[in-house]
């Protein structure tokens, strides 16, 4: 009885629709620290791969957290709220952490010709390279190395697209770049890391079957 | 209802992704590509072989990159909204009246400008 009362309250509190022209400052703040908070964790572990430092990953989601309560009246309710928090997430990353830091940048001339699948043809049994290895020698540390290692914007398509699941469209809005930048990069991204974590496992002696 | 138009192969492997990723702009053009996968042997093991490969992937993924927020993150960030919520409330009120003279004196006329503000903290100080 207790448990299906909880229930309906929580539902209800989704359901309800918030007025934020009469929204008192008390309800905002609750509404902020039930709905927005829960992503805490999420937010931290994509604030590692931007950052690859855990004391830069804390000041990365506080401070976005600090922003996302200022500007938490222009959040539309009903709309996707990870993905707005995923924005000022990135942006700050964007502009803040990463602005005295050289990085091996791609042009963006470079993506735009590029083929979203480079051959366009089928690939005979012969053609298949090493990442086809299987990977279940692969550890936590090689994975996080791997992506580390990657170029930022190939890492933050990959992280975005395959680990949280956002659409090509969520992710441009939150990058703030195109879907078809999106799409080359996420695809870019997922074939360097495959190679990578094949490298990774073949080191390892993981790879039986691709040569002795 | 049956789909006439075939998609040639080099079309479907260059787009082989958009598949894969549920990207692709019309069911409409699904259920094309699943008629092209069902007709040509050669693109269906191209697209579960890609699909495999992006499924493991993922897989690895998010079993490797879930790392939990310290408690004391949590604690921050909560102290962080007491503290901006309490900031927040705080409302500045301030006015300026001029007065003009026409050029002659005989006539005036008041402006009054009023101003309300938020007062917040810079959110960088102070950390």
């Amino acid at each position: 009885m207790g448990v299906a009362l909880a229930l309906m309250d929580m539902n209800q509190s989704e359901v309800a629709v918030v007025d934020r022209a009469t929204e008192s400052a008390a309800q905002k703040k609750a509404r902020f620290e039930r709905d927005a908070l829960q992503f805490t964790n999420q937010l931290y572990a994509a604030a590692m791969r931007y950052t690859k430092d855990p004391h830069d990953a804390q000041d990365l989601v506080q401070d976005t957290y600090a922003k996302a309560f200022v500007a938490f009246h222009q959040f539309e309710p009903g709309t996707n709220l990870k993905a707005w928090l995923y924005r000022i997430l990135t942006t700050t990353f964007i502009n803040t952490y990463r602005k005295d830091q050289r990085r091996p940048q791609i042009s963006d001339g470079e993506l735009e010709d590029w083929q979203i699948y480079d051959a366009a043809s089928h690939t005979s049994d012969q053609g298949r390279s090493a990442e086809d290895v299987a990977l279940d020698g692969i550890v936590d540390l090689d994975v996080k190395a791997a992506l580390a290692a990657m170029p930022e914007d190939f890492r933050m398509a990959v992280y975005l697209a395959d680990v949280e699941g956002f659409s090509y469209k969520e992710i441009a809005e939150i990058v703030g770049v195109p879907s078809g930048t999106v799409m080359s990069r996420l695809h870019r991204g997922r074939k360097l890391l495959r190679a990578s974590l094949a490298e990774y496992a073949k080191d390892r002696g993981f790879n039986r079957g691709i040569d002795a | 209802m049956h789909n006439t138009n075939h998609l040639p192969c080099d079309q479907i492997l260059q787009t082989l992704v958009l598949f894969i990723d549920h990207e692709l702009p019309s069911e409409q053009e699904y259920q094309s590509y699943l008629t092209h996968f069902q007709e040509c042997q050669d693109c269906n093991e191209e697209m579960m072989h890609e699909s495999t490969a992006i499924s493991f992937l993922k897989e690895l993924l998010q079993m490797n990159c879930n790392e939990q927020a310290p408690q004391e993150l949590h604690d921050r960030i909560l102290q962080q909204t007491e503290v901006l919520a309490g900031q927040s409330q705080v409302q500045f009120f301030s006015s300026t009246t001029v007065t003009n003279f026409s050029f002659d004196g005989t006539t005036s006329i008041q402006v009054t400008q009023e101003f309300t503000q938020e007062i917040r903290h810079d959110l960088t100080e102070g950390q």
